[in-house]
């Protein structure tokens, strides 16, 4: 049920974890309880995970698992009731709105299973948007988001709008404004949730190049065949984590001798 | 997230909603161009007006029954006419044995009367009885034969002095010089005509009929109150000439010190006071309505921008995701609010100049955009974008990340 590995922690040490296997995101006991009406309903109840710099980890379990409420802790939507999030070395479950804003925004891409692109706006504008947010000068945003753009293979297409895009370009575009911040994790909610089998393909292609490139993937699926592109799975069943096991593409990728850092 | 950026985006929501934003605009609109077009108009007409009572002579100024201040307000003409005497003829000698300061003092007293000639009649002419000096302190002049002369005065002369429209009138435009017309059953030999002087108004300022005054005294006797035109000998002296005026006047009805004036003097500075107080009148009361049209409008943004707020949840939480936080996104649709009602403004301000063309073009009063207004309007609309924009823009603020994101639209 727990990862082999336990680091301890620590806020003041800047580099923490030794070699590669640094712990990108980390929670201890964490718990988030819903008030419904006059009940209380606990959707997590005590999630102890480890997610390493540069891993590619699936997370699964059915609707009403908790698997989402865990996503959007992960994702700094939302805080913990209690317990304590680790994301790079920052405790974000204690940070305020505004300093979850400014998480979300350098620490973590999001891909959104409904792409979430803002219509009648093109692509390069979709993908300026979190440097809109971290203040970066217009001149460096557009060239940034170029450069996100063409690692999604679609220089191309760039001063189209969503509605001239095909879906699975949707989602690329919404994968380059998930890379364009260089966050340390990219968080994929069933990324291929609205597009076909052929496209759904190509996107999870796609990650697995980015992951290649040295990105730390989580990726969100109720699929078992999505959850096999990733290396690790980890199982989230009654608010709690009910397995995590390394998948067969892990096996490969373990094997395999170590990557130069990215 | 910079202003820039807020309006761009502004602009394009503006852009993507055409014809909803300007419906939205529409109560902006119509408040901004009235409150433009209405400060234009005044300011025209003041221009005017006073053009005109500049024309009336220069350093002229008039002794009457009543002031301007008992003359406009009911109450007070109503005591006024219990207390202040008419000015009757002997005033007028008394004043000119003992006046020092003034070029010249004339008297003029008037009432609306029919005139005839020939079967033809041409009704509320103004009948005027003048003494000779008036030429000159009044704004026409002589066009054809002469003016009343002091021997006119002294015979009491049915000799008349009239206006173009008299001749247009009663004459067809022929030279009426000699002729006669029948005014209260009497008959005057015209002797001289008037240069035109058009309308103020809508009002003829060419519909009149000047006799001496001691003729009008004789057909109307003498309760007419007169009212004295004074000319000072110069700008400089128009203070102290008029200071002279009351100081006769009150010797004359015998006030001590304690009493206030029972007579009127009232000089061109006090008209175009007067015409400002009522133009202002005017005017506060169509600002006031047009304020009235600018909190509706206010509202009706507020109303579209919270629309907007519940159709765009779902682009809150994904600007939420990516970094915003609540000032961006309340910076956001404050100046989107903002900007909507400032287009609104300019639009408004465009239709209130192509109304002063128009209205410029059509009549002969000197219209043109007063830039203030125009400034004041723009910068007043955007400020009740900003002021109406508040709750909507707080409450997109206020939406959590999650329920933005998992908002079905």
């Amino acid at each position: 049920m727990a990862t082999p590995t336990i680091h301890q922690p620590s806020a003041t040490t800047a580099t923490p974890y030794a070699g590669d296997h640094e712990v990108v995101i980390r929670t201890e006991n964490l718990w988030k309880i819903y008030q419904m009406g006059s009940e209380q309903v606990a959707a997590l109840r005590g999630v102890n995970l480890q997610i390493y710099r540069n891993e590619y980890v699936a997370i699964m379990g059915p609707s009403g698992s908790g698997k989402s409420t865990l996503m959007n802790l992960i994702g700094c939507l939302d805080s913990p009731t209690r317990g304590e999030y680790w994301l790079s070395g920052h405790l974000v479950s204690a940070l305020d709105d505004d300093e979850l804003a400014r998480i979300r925004n350098q620490e973590i891409g999001f891909v959104f299973q409904t792409f979430n692109l803002l219509p009648r706006t093109s692509a390069l504008h979709n993908v300026e948007l979190p440097l809109i947010y971290s203040g970066a000068p217009p001149a460096e945003r557009t060239e940034r988001a170029m450069a996100a753009l063409q690692q999604v293979d679609l220089a191309d297409r760039v001063h189209h709008k969503p509605n001239e895009l095909s879906g699975g370009q949707r989602q690329r575009v919404a994968i380059a404004r998930a890379l364009v911040n260089r966050p340390s994790i990219i968080l994929a909610d069933e990324p291929t949730g609205n597009l076909d089998s052929t496209t759904s393909n190509e996107i999870m292609a796609l990650l697995e190049v980015l992951w290649e490139r040295g990105n730390t993937i989580v990726l969100v699926t109720h699929e078992h065949d999505i959850a096999e592109h990733a290396h690790r799975v980890i199982h989230i069943r009654d608010g709690q984590v009910a397995g995590d096991t390394r998948t067969r593409r892990g096996d490969a990728v373990a094997n395999r001798p170590p990557a130069p850092p990215a | 997230m910079g202003i820039r950026e807020a309006i761009i985006v502004a602009l394009g929501t503006l852009r993507a909603h055409k014809l909803r934003s300007f419906l939205t605009l529409l109560g902006v609109i119509i408040s901004v161009c009235t409150l433009v077009a209405v400060v234009a108009m005044v300011q025209g007409v003041n221009t005017y007006v006073g053009s005109k009572i500049a024309r009336l002579g220069s350093n002229i100024f008039s002794v009457s029954q009543f002031s301007l201040n008992e003359m406009t307000n009911p109450v007070r003409f109503m005591r006024a006419k219990e207390t202040n005497p008419i000015i009757r003829y002997p005033d007028y000698q008394f004043l000119r044995a003992n006046a020092r300061l003034p070029r010249a003092i004339g008297a003029q007293t008037q009432r609306t009367g029919t005139v005839k000639h020939n079967g033809r009649a041409l009704d509320e002419v103004n009948i005027s009885g003048v003494t000779p000096n008036v030429l000159g302190m009044l704004a026409f002049q002589v066009a054809n034969g002469r003016f009343l002369a002091p021997t006119d005065e002294q015979r009491r002369a049915y000799v008349a002095f009239v206006g173009p429209d008299i001749v247009t009138h009663l004459f067809g435009g022929a030279n009426p010089l000699g002729r006669h017309i029948l005014v209260s059953g009497q008959q005057y030999e015209i002797i001289g005509v008037a240069t035109a002087q058009g309308d103020v108004f809508g009002q003829s300022q060419d519909n009149f009929v000047m006799i001496p005054l001691r003729t009008y005294q004789k057909i109307y006797g003498n309760q007419d109150s007169i009212t004295l035109d004074v000319q000072a000998r110069g700008a400089r002296l128009l203070p102290a000439t008029m200071d002279e005026m009351e100081m006769l006047m009150r010797v004359r009805r015998h006030l001590s010190w304690n009493e206030k004036n029972n007579f009127g003097i009232i000089g061109s500075d006090a008209l175009m006071t007067l015409w400002h107080t009522l133009t202002g009148a005017i005017a506060s009361v169509m600002v006031g309505v047009s304020f009235v049209f600018l909190v509706v409008g206010g509202i009706v943004i507020m109303n579209i921008m919270l629309a907007a707020v519940t159709e765009r949840t779902q682009e809150v939480g994904t600007r939420k995701a990516v970094g915003a936080r609540r000032s961006d996104i309340l910076w956001q649709f404050l100046v989107e609010s903002a900007v909507l009602s400032t287009v609104g403004g300019l639009i408004g301000v465009l239709l209130a100049y192509l109304f002063t063309l128009a209205a410029g073009a059509l009549t002969p009063i000197p219209f043109s955009l007063p830039l203030g207004a125009v400034v004041l309007a723009v910068v007043i609309s955007t400020l009740v974008g900003l002021f109406f924009g508040v709750y909507p823009a707080s409450k997109a603020a206020r939406l959590t990340p999650i329920a933005a994101l998992h908002s079905e639209v």
